[in-house]
């Protein structure tokens, strides 16, 4: 009979060691399996990766492991922002193919995103493939570049998911795990295939706030001017201050409560993308890319508006298992959600139990940008880079 | 006919003149519309500068309402952890233990990056306790500050908390500078003696600021830290001031233990030399009975009455002097354990039947009514009943000699858990308070009228309550001067011997 044992260990003490060892005994043991497939790690930046990366490999040995730095820990019953969790993976099922890509460079970074592809796919085999889940630094430059080259290599319509690596809101102390390597400015993924359902559903539930305007020029990720004035000019115009004085500030904080929003035709929502930088010239730098002469607007979010995007996107990733049953969900939000809900955050969580029932296994994290399968123009849904998003992905 | 040319040129020109004013006509209704048009295109966008005002507004309050929320989170936040490290450091008596609480608090759930508690020893130099976010060498550097600024260390010593919230900016200046931080609270431990540490929070980010909020949880807090320390001390002092007296305790149970020791090897001592004089005087008195009888049968020929009488009180002395050594001798093997139990279980109804029959003449002589009030759902008693008997018998003598003509002597039994309750009662002259202390004690006789009449020697109690304590039990007296005297004695039963 085929099975799949899901093991979730988390632990918050103080210690690095001890912590470390804890949430792997604790996923080793709730495993409850010799063999352990796939293993994924999730570490707030209050823990040394150096010291915990080795304990968890010692005791979770010879399996195939990648892991993030993380803004919060999501878990069934709480929200953490400080911890460690560990999801253990045992499957005659679901088989997993691992890889990673180092050093990534803003002008070669179409190539890495083919090279991750390929080397998750060397390590997966010649099965069929269900879905690739990765964990990049997001503090590439454009994000969207990255995801093309993985669609290269992996089909532009294979369903892929990701999360941008974060931190506690400093945006500088993020970083990946690949096996017993702590990596900076690298991605990390897994290829997740086999005979196994997968239901993936992701919103974010912003809403478009004044005058549309329009993007006159752009440069891949860069915005260049808006509505014929310098693009910096729509937060300007808005929160009253100068460009030096939102990139000295307060640009982290408002681009993510108030990111732009830029129409997709016959999109359910606004394609979300937050400011990262604004150059001297006034330029945005956004995480991802922007197409040229759409329509933008400033966002605005509030607690309804996150919980009921929860719901649709369990929702969604519910009816896309087609009737099968989820063993685990894995949860992928924006950290701006864990801002703007505060302590109401696990509410969120409240609604994808509601949606899967109350025992089901979740592990997740707040990340800096995501990636999931999106209705856009084509009518075809196609993985893009969204920021602010709750993402839910059900594996059965 | 023909059309002249003038005619034509005439025609065709007011042919012109008419499509030019219809152009002309059809021009100046299209511009009206374009008028029109614009105006509405003008309108449309008066209202989306509208909206966009509107969404300023918007944006305004959504800004100030999540700031206000952010803030009412990190309250809230900030009293769970609070009300957390206040549970966690005065759930503990040990110094170490509640800075050992208080760092994984303050890590975990208050959450600033930079912690530091200093804490004042007996000759008033600071010590770290709580370092998070510090090297050695800044700490250092910190205390040594703290030991020369007398601003900083005077706001605290009167009290008061420092927040970078609310504080003088050269204040201000000065403690971001000391700490390296941009965002600090700083706050006294204070205790009922005063300040007896400092208690440091901040942060290096621009981003995690301090709020009047965190100044009101950090001050709690060190207050709490105080009163937890302060009870430590005292139960440090307690526990001290406890160990001595245990120490003294011990020491005095010791002795006591010694001189315990030394009086029971005394008391062995002496029931050995009681049990051996008495062996060595029963040989020559049974001797000396033996020819008072022998001399009092006339076989050695005729005594004269006189000698007969004094040969007489030899006989009846030598038997007091029998008894005497021979209860000697029982206290002796008693109190030695060579005096062996026969136990079995013995109706007590019974026992005190016997006991009542053998002294019923006596009884007789002075009229004294008996009365037994025996329970009859009593469990046996398991005793050796010789020796209970001899216990009745002792305690039901007693009461027939100190119990006038015509009084009452009752026995009463009943059980009480696993033990029978036994009460020997009479209508006596009573006992007063001074004797019932010495009672059981070996000789002693009460003085009184009665005793000084009747020879008696000084060991039937004694004896009673040697056996009534081999049997484990309890043997007690109450009495009133005039009214009477009851004698309480315990016996077991079955169901002590199975326990």
């Amino acid at each position: 009979m085929a099975t799949t044992h899901i093991g979730i260990g988390f632990s918050q003490e103080i210690d690095n060691e001890i912590a470390a060892r804890n949430a792997a005994f604790a996923a080793k043991t709730q495993l409850n399996q010799d063999r352990i497939d796939f293993v994924l790690v999730l570490s707030t930046i209050h823990y040394d990766p150096k010291i915990t990366l080795p304990i968890i490999n010692r005791i979770l040995s010879k399996s195939k492991v990648i892991g993030t730095s993380t803004a919060g820990i999501i878990l069934a019953d709480s929200i953490e922002t400080r911890g460690i969790a560990i999801l253990t993976i045992t499957s005659d099922t679901i088989k997993f193919g691992i890889g990673s890509i180092q050093n990534i460079e803003d002008i070669t970074i179409r190539e890495e995103g083919m090279l991750l592809g390929g080397n998750s796919i060397a390590d997966f085999g010649k099965m069929a493939r269900q879905v690739f889940l990765y964990f990049i630094d997001s503090h590439t430059a454009n994000n969207s570049l990255f995801l093309r080259g993985l669609q290269e290599v992996l089909g532009s319509l294979f369903p892929i998911v990701s999360a941008g690596s974060s931190d506690d809101f400093h945006y500088r102390n993020s970083f990946q795990i690949f096996q017993d390597q702590i990596l900076k400015r690298s991605a990390v993924g897994v290829v997740l295939g086999g005979h196994t359902g997968v239901g993936i559903g992701g919103r974010h539930g912003w809403r478009p706030l004044g005058k549309p305007r329009i993007i006159n020029k752009v440069e891949g990720n860069i915005i260049r001017t808006i509505d014929g004035k310098k693009a910096s000019s729509i937060y300007e115009e808005y929160f009253g201050q100068e460009v030096e004085e939102l990139r000295a500030h307060h640009l982290g904080r408002m681009s993510i409560l108030y990111p732009l929003g830029i129409y997709i035709e016959r999109s359910q929502e606004y394609l979300l993308r937050n400011a990262i930088d604004i150059r001297p010239d006034g330029s945005i730098v956004c995480q991802g890319d922007v197409p040229e002469e759409a329509e933008v607007h400033i966002m605005i979010g509030n607690k309804d508006a996150c919980k009921q995007a929860a719901t649709e996107a369990a929702e969604e990733a519910h009816q896309n298992l087609s009737g099968k049953e989820a063993k685990l969900i894995i949860v992928l939000e924006g950290m701006a959600r864990l801002k703007l809900l505060g302590r109401m955050a696990s509410s969120e969580i409240q609604k994808i139990r509601e949606v899967f029932g109350p025992k089901i296994p979740i592990i997740g994290m707040y990340s800096n940008g995501q990636v999931f399968p999106f209705q856009a123009v084509e009518r075809i849904k196609k993985p893009f880079f969204q920021n602010q998003s709750i993402v839910v992905l059900a594996l059965s | 006919m023909e059309t002249s040319l003038p005619q034509f040129i005439l025609v065709f020109g007011l042919f012109f003149l008419t499509i030019i004013a219809i152009v002309i006509f059809w021009l100046i209704t299209k511009t009206d519309k374009i008028k029109e048009l614009q105006a509405a295109l003008n309108k449309m966008k008066g209202s989306f500068n509208e909206l966009d005002q509107q969404a300023k507004l918007i944006v305004k309050t959504d800004l100030e309402l999540n700031k206000a929320q952010e803030e009412l989170d990190k309250r809230l936040a900030g009293l769970d952890a609070l009300q957390k490290a206040s549970r966690l450091i005065s759930t503990t008596l040990d110094e170490n233990e509640i800075f050992e609480r208080l760092q994984q608090s303050l890590i975990v759930d208050l959450n600033f990056e930079k912690n530091l508690v200093l804490v004042y020893d007996d000759k008033k130099t600071l010590n770290e306790k709580v370092v998070v976010g510090f090297t050695p060498k800044e700490v250092s550097a910190i205390m040594a500050q703290l030991e020369t600024n007398n601003a900083i260390v005077k706001d605290l010593k009167e009290g008061q908390t420092l927040s970078s919230a609310q504080i003088a900016k050269q204040k201000k200046e000065t403690i971001i500078d000391l700490f390296n931080v941009d965002h600090f609270v700083i706050s006294p431990i204070l205790t009922q003696n005063g300040t007896i540490g400092i208690f440091f929070v901040g942060n290096q980010s621009d981003t995690l600021t301090v709020t009047v909020g965190d100044e009101e949880v950090i001050s709690i807090l060190a207050n709490q830290i105080g009163q937890s320390l302060e009870n430590a001390r005292l139960f440090e002092q307690v526990f001290r001031s406890s160990q001595a007296l245990e120490l003294k305790v011990q020491d005095r149970t010791r002795e006591l233990a010694n001189a315990l020791e030394d009086v029971q090897n005394i008391s062995k001592m002496k029931s050995e030399f009681i049990s051996a004089v008495s062996h060595e005087l029963r040989t020559p008195l049974t001797s000396i009975k033996g020819y008072a009888s022998i001399l009092m049968t006339d076989k050695l020929g005729a005594v004269p009455e006189e000698v007969k009488k004094r040969l007489e009180k030899i006989n009846h002395h030598s038997d007091n002097l029998v008894k005497l050594i021979n209860d000697l001798l029982d206290i002796a093997r008693i109190e030695s354990g060579k005096a062996e139990m026969q136990m079995s279980a013995h109706n007590v109804a019974n026992m005190v039947e016997n006991v009542h029959d053998l002294l019923t003449p006596q009884m007789r002589d002075k009229n004294i009514q008996w009365a037994a009030k025996i329970d009859s759902n009593i469990a046996p008693a398991f005793v050796d009943s010789s020796q209970v008997e001899r216990v009745f018998i002792n305690l039901v003598s007693n009461a027939i000699k100190f119990t006038p003509i015509n009084g009452t002597i009752s026995v009463a039994a009943k059980q009480n858990d696993g033990m029978i309750d036994v009460a020997v009662s009479d209508t006596g002259i009573g006992i007063n308070e001074k004797d019932l202390q010495r009672l059981f004690d070996e000789f002693y006789r009460v003085d009184n009228e009665i005793n000084q009449n009747v020879k008696g020697t000084g060991l039937g109690l004694s004896l009673a309550k040697k056996i009534v304590e081999a049997h484990k039990g309890k043997i007690w007296v109450t009495s009133k001067l005039g009214t009477g005297t009851t004698f309480h004695f315990t016996l077991p039963t079955e169901a002590v011997k199975k326990s």
